[in-house]
């Protein structure tokens, strides 16, 4: 989440026409296991599956501004396993997505209080792969309860657990929300711990979570710095994603990061196992990935198959040659 | 009573589920739908029709010939359909009929948080839910979906729309299915439903697309000419 810059800096100077080149890893295959699609345009998805992105997980997060009612969340979670999902489908990327009451608005308790009620009505739909993103932002009281609750969930459900580690007080933060995982009886395994850096990442590691990188510019990691964490690292239970949203941030941040780590000498195995195989191993716990999906989604969610019917179904988006000034 | 005219319906239902199911998957819907028979809340109905899938998995259903025919009489086909939707079809037929008030919230319930595939199969099961003349708005409802399957639940071999729907609320149905490419001959009583409003909209929609060099469907002519011969 970004994301304050001067934007009279942003915009003064040149503007610098060139193509972004991918060569490196084209035929290469990516999953995101982070990034809010609701917030992007269809130019995004586009993209996207041109750089070789198949398959992606969006969290159900705050939307940028406080909801005032919980049919406001019915709505949102609705649209993540509806709309948004079709939207992606139309791309050719299978869409899925974990659900739950994130810390921010934890903190209304009285509204946090009754989208506890429905959660129970989202989470066994097909294609939820976990509770999330949970866990702190001011670390406060409230945020502590609904994140233990929304724990006791996802171990009734058995569910991974993809959790938000804050941006203000990291280090201890992040320490606190394995401490409770443990506590509520979470298995490492089951629990994806996003966000990470420098500094948090040893430890994460050592008790055997997951540990997920957020490439974001300027407020998270950059992927020259992730190129240098997985080389003093390793792969082993390490993903990146974009956490792309409604702030300046690059949908493409997987793909990029990928090209930069094989430039930077990373072997291919490494790479595709922070781009794509730890992602599917960690969530794949929920029983809703299957791979196959991604080589069959064309227009329409094909976790359903239509064997016997070749004809475009859901009306498939046109594709549109984005550098003619002809728009027809 | 739902619309269907096939005598036996559940029983149809069930002896193809039967066929093209494990029989633990079978063992486990029909424990489901015991539960579903007799519950007053709608937790064990909205639980197992969330998780169906996981049990049926979503091959293609076969049918038997006898059975493909007495669907089409219906104008009904369900040659393409997955075992996941017509077992979720045939579980909403579980639903107690007899407090209407009931009935209809439970189904309701299920129609407010539906995932893509669930909108199908409660789209595709308008025709076999009680109180039919209760599912209209929500028939129009979906109709303004933008979502591809959903769409075609409603449209394609489902005998509900052209039954139940106003003119104005088909003639919505009609257009829409021509903006978005459908396949119009799988809309059920397409032609015996045409009717002068909608060959007039439709007159217009031609001629905004030859304005636009846009190419028109040919079914259109077929719709507008039966109506203006002199076209």
């Amino acid at each position: 989440m970004c994301c304050n810059e001067n934007f009279e800096e942003r915009n003064k100077g040149e503007k610098i026409q060139t193509t972004l080149d991918l060569n490196d890893i084209s035929g290469m295959k990516f999953f995101d296991p982070h990034v809010h699609m609701t917030s992007r345009t269809t130019d995004d998805y586009q993209a996207m599956a041109d750089a070789g992105i198949v398959a992606l997980i969006e969290p159900a997060f705050w939307l940028g501004q406080p909801r005032t009612g919980v049919d406001s969340f019915t709505d949102y979670y609705s649209s993540l396993i509806g709309w948004e999902r079709f939207r992606s489908s139309q791309f050719g990327i299978k869409h899925y997505c974990t659900i739950g009451l994130n810390s921010r608005e934890a903190n209304n308790e009285k509204l946090a209080e009754q989208v506890m009620e429905i959660l129970p009505q989202f989470i066994f739909k097909d294609g939820v792969v976990g509770i999330g993103e949970i866990g702190f932002d001011d670390q406060t009281p409230a945020e502590e309860k609904y994140y233990r609750l929304q724990l006791d969930l996802a171990l009734e459900a058995g569910l991974p657990v993809q959790i938000h580690t804050p941006h203000r007080d990291k280090k201890k933060g992040t320490q606190r929300s394995m401490d409770i995982a443990i506590e509520q009886g979470l298995s490492p395994h089951m629990v994806i711990v996003d966000h990470n850096n420098e500094e948090t990442v040893k430890e994460v590691l050592d008790r055997g979570f997951w540990a997920a990188f957020t490439i974001y510019p300027f407020t998270k990691m950059g992927n020259e710095r992730m190129v240098e964490v997985v080389k003093q690292y390793g792969s082993e239970r390490i993903m990146i994603n974009s956490a792309a949203d409604w702030g300046i941030s690059d949908p493409l941040a997987i793909p990029k990061t990928a090209a930069l780590m094989k430039r930077s000498g990373i072997s291919l195995a490494d790479i595709e196992l922070v781009t794509y195989r730890n992602a599917i191993t960690a969530f794949a716990q929920s029983g809703q990935i299957n791979e196959d999906d991604f080589t069959t989604v064309k227009n329409i969610d094909q976790s359903q198959k239509f064997a016997s019917n070749s004809i475009l179904r859901g009306g498939q988006q046109p594709r549109i040659d984005k550098n003619s000034i002809i728009i027809s | 009573m739902p619309i269907i005219d096939i005598k036996n319906l559940p029983e149809l239902f069930q002896k193809i589920i039967k066929r093209n199911l494990s029989s633990d998957a079978w063992d486990w819907l029909q424990k489901k739908s015991d539960l579903i028979k007799t519950e007053e809340r709608s937790m064990q109905l909205n639980l197992s029709f969330s998780m169906l899938p996981r049990q049926t998995g979503r091959d293609i259903i076969e049918l038997t010939n006898d059975e493909t025919a007495e669907f089409n009489l219906s104008g009904m086909e369900l040659n393409d359909w997955t075992i996941d939707k017509l077992c979720r079809v045939w579980l909403l037929m579980q639903i107690p009929e007899g407090d209407k008030e009931n009935y209809l919230r439970k189904i309701n319930g299920l129609f407010a948080t539906a995932e893509m595939n669930e909108q199908v199969a409660l789209y595709a099961a308008l025709p076999f839910y009680c109180y039919p003349e209760e599912w209209i708005a929500r028939c129009e409802e979906g109709i303004r979906s933008n979502i591809g399957t959903v769409l075609e639940a409603i449209m394609y071999h489902n005998p509900y729309p052209a039954k139940f729907l106003s003119t104005p609320s088909w003639n919505q149905l009609v257009l829409k299915a021509f903006f978005t490419d459908k396949d119009v001959s799988k809309i059920y009583r397409l032609y015996e439903r045409a009717n002068p409003a909608l060959s007039e909209t439709l007159l217009d929609y031609v001629q905004e697309r030859l304005a636009a060099h846009r190419t028109v469907a040919p079914e259109i002519y077929q719709l507008t000419q039966q109506m203006n011969p002199q076209i």
